[in-house]
């Protein structure tokens, strides 16, 4: 995927994404621990505020619940009349701030026998205190709740939250004590004696309440409902049962069960506002009411929350600066590199005179750099060498050319060779390889009816066997004289040769003297491949197995002569090893049976026409491999005697 | 071309293995005058695996030869295969060394 990338990339991709990862997995491990704490340390403040709270609720609470209490027991122990009753109740009241009001209320006719109700209440209105008697058709006080309850159960008794409609005219609750009187030994119910407390005054307590930003407290009747809550429309109006019902929410109905139970605990939520909230709520005891404390999750988390952004912050921005910092050591490592690299290719097409750059550092970077300076000065070094090599190299190639250019020169190559000659035709051909080589042929006159040819091959290849081959033709020459015969010509040329020949090279000849006016041909081989002599019939024949030894290889030896007649139309067909040994891809070789077959059937007039027309044989046969050895082919053929007249 | 060399008694028996051409025939003529360096003048040379030998290879038979002839030295070849035999009789090489059938008959030879 990142093959094709540069150093660079990949490293800085391998480092930050290594860093990011760590600095993540430290950063999500800080960030749970951390809420973990800061989540126990909300739970230890909710429950600490919680339980200021209740305190202050409970000592509000028990102070309002001391005015009835008192009162009760003074009326108990203690006769009264009217005004002392009105002005006793007037002095409560107005000196106990925590109630809103006060009322003693008599058993119908417990105080007066002509009275149906006795009830003075009094309570606080715009700054004042204001009297006033309960008991009328349409405020039946034994009837209420803050009246019977009580006296039913026989004991004093804190009032749900009710609207006190024609008495006090507000939201409020009532502690509500019973007062007795004690006649002929029994105890008998006089009445009632409350006192009243503003749930607006609770409220004040509750909203006092300092929660984070807008966290708040709210306060729960023994049933449910809502005494105090920042939203006024659900004070009286709504329970705790009554919103989860509405929402479906179960969690909240279980702590609401655990609310009037006077149960204690916590919950996450969704406040009326829809926003997550986690909640604690505790009891308070007198009144069997319940305080919850509620803590917007996301005021909770704050400061984690504002931690972890400057944390993540701080980290992303230590990962750019990392990642700049690879960038630069990156950059650092592949300039160098990259121009080490153009350099290499520049120097690759043949320029080596380019300026390399320069590394200060001695890192690996700077000794591949003077690796590099030091590769270059050596190609250069042996460029220099080798240009100084070639030019000697192309020197003797140029004069093996010429070497090779006087060997040919010195073989006669104009044909017809003898226009004026219409006894005998001759025809040679040679294909130098690439090499020089030392293959040769030569014919010549002898006398006016002797026609001396030669066809021979010297071992080896190069300068050498062209020198060797030079001399062998000289020496041919200057011994081919009138009345001589073929072996004895090789036999001197043999003497001349070996004398003193430390090379041990040697030459394969063929040597023929050929009687113009008879067709008579004498002949000697010295160890070279056997000629072909071809009848005008067609009759095709390998003239004589074994030859004599190669010359120039032993002094003293002897060789044979032999005698051929033919026949005007016949030829004699002399080759070298170069056409047998001709060699194709296959690496097979065209073979004296090949060259025999071809020969036969070759349908050719002239010796011309044979010899070309073997030679490009020879070349359809070898195809594309490449000569290796020279080809030369000699043909000589009577045609007839001259006739002397 | 490999070269596998045996000596019995005074007689260095040369194995020539493969083709003796112009490339060939360097190494040849190494082995062989480390051999006549060494005081062997008694060589008789193997050619039954001796597929191929080019006019090169025959200059160093004939150098061999003349360096053993120097020192009244013997060299004799047997089992020559079709192709060399044939070589070695049209080149005229038959006249100057001697060729046997075999090991048995070149080593007799050389014993006489």
């Amino acid at each position: 995927m990142f093959k094709n990338r540069g150093i660079a990339f990949k490293l800085i991709l391998l480092v930050s994404a290594s860093s990011a990862l760590i600095f993540l997995l430290i950063l999500s491990y800080n960030y749970q621990s951390s809420k973990k704490m800061i989540e126990e340390n909300a739970r230890q403040n909710a429950w600490n505020l919680s339980r200021a709270t209740v305190n202050r609720i409970e000592t509000a609470l028990r102070s309002v619940q001391k005015v009835p209490e008192n009162l009760a027991c003074y009326l108990e122990n203690s006769s009264y009349n009217k005004d002392e009753l009105v002005r006793v109740l007037r002095a409560v009241v107005e000196t106990n701030h925590e109630i809103y009001g006060a009322a003693i209320a008599f058993e119908p006719h417990a105080f007066d026998r002509n009275a149906l109700y006795f009830a003075p209440y009094f309570y606080k209105k715009g700054g004042k205190t204001e009297l006033l008697y309960l008991g009328s058709e349409s405020y039946k006080y034994f009837y209420l709740d803050w009246y019977q309850i009580p006296m039913e159960l026989r004991q004093p008794q804190w009032s749900e939250p009710y609207f006190d409609e024609g008495a006090g005219n507000i939201l409020m609750a009532t502690y509500s004590v019973p007062f007795y009187r004690t006649i002929n030994g029994g105890r008998r119910l006089m009445g009632i004696v409350t006192s009243d407390i503003s749930l607006e005054w609770l409220r004040d307590i509750v909203s006092s309440i300092k929660i984070l930003k807008t966290g708040y407290g709210a306060l729960l009747s023994r049933n449910g409902t809502f005494i105090t809550h920042p939203s006024k429309e659900l004070i009286m109006n709504d329970t705790v049962f009554g919103i989860a019902e509405a929402r479906g929410d179960k969690t909240l109905r279980e702590a609401g069960k655990q609310m009037v139970r006077s149960g204690t605990g916590s919950i996450s939520y969704k406040n009326i506002w829809g926003k997550q909230c986690r909640m604690y709520y505790a009891p308070v005891p007198s009144s069997g009411w319940s305080l919850s404390l509620i803590f917007p999750v996301d005021e909770l988390m704050a400061d984690v929350v504002k931690l972890h952004r400057t944390m993540l912050f701080g980290g992303a921005a230590g990962i750019v600066l990392l990642s700049l910092a690879v960038v630069f050591i990156a950059r650092s490592i592949t300039r160098p590199l990259t121009e080490i690299s153009n350099a290499a290719t520049e120097m690759g097409s043949g320029n080596l005179d380019i300026d390399l750059p320069s590394v200060r550092s001695h890192d690996e970077v700077g000794r591949l750099s003077d690796a590099f300076h030091s590769m270059r000065d050596s190609l250069r070094e042996y460029i220099r060498k080798l240009t100084e090599t070639t030019a000697a190299k192309e020197k003797i190639e140029s004069e093996l050319k010429i070497a090779s250019d006087i060997q040919m020169s010195i073989l006669p190559r104009i044909f017809p060779a003898f226009p004026d000659r219409p006894e005998f035709d001759i025809f040679a051909l040679i294909e130098p390889a690439k090499e020089v080589g030392g293959d040769f042929y030569d014919f010549f006159e002898i006398d006016a009816t002797h026609l001396c040819f030669i066809i021979a091959d010297v071992s080896g290849k190069g300068v050498p066997a062209a020198l060797y081959m030079a001399v062998t033709k000289t020496l041919i020459m200057s011994k081919a004289k009138e009345g001589i015969t073929a072996d004895r010509i090789l036999m001197k040329v043999n003497d001349e040769l070996s004398r003193d020949n430390d090379v041990n090279m040697f030459v394969t000849i063929f040597c023929g003297i050929l009687d113009t006016s008879t067709g008579e041909v004498c002949y000697a081989n010295g160890g070279h491949n056997p000629p072909l002599v071809i009848r005008k019939d067609g009759d095709i024949s390998f003239l004589g197995e074994a030859g004599g030894l190669v010359i120039g290889a032993f002094e003293g030896m002897t060789y044979t002569l032999e005698k051929l007649m033919l026949g005007p139309g016949d030829t004699v067909f002399m080759y070298t090893d170069g056409v047998t040994e001709a060699m194709n891809e296959k690496e097979e070789l065209f073979s004296d049976e090949r060259l025999e077959r071809e020969l036969a059937s070759l349908n050719v007039v002239g010796i011309q026409e044979l010899v070309s027309g073997i030679m490009e044989k020879i070349t359809f046969f070898t195809g594309d491999a490449p000569q290796s050895d020279d080809i030369t082919m000699l043909a000589v053929r009577f045609l007839g005697g001259k006739t002397f007249v | 071309m490999e070269i596998e060399v045996k000596k019995e008694l005074d007689i260095f028996i040369i194995k020539i293995i493969g083709r003796l051409d112009a490339v060939t025939t360097t190494e040849f003529e190494a082995a062989i005058n480390g051999l006549i360096a060494e005081g062997g003048n008694k060589l008789i040379f193997d050619m039954g695996e001796l597929q191929y030998v080019s006019s090169a290879g025959l200059r160093s038979f004939l150098g061999t030869a003349k360096s053993l002839k120097a020192g009244n030295g013997l060299v004799a070849f047997f089992s020559l295969q079709e192709s060399v035999n044939k070589v070695f009789q049209m080149s005229g090489f038959n006249k100057i060394f001697k060729l046997f059938n075999s090991m048995e008959e070149a080593t007799k030879f050389m014993n006489t």
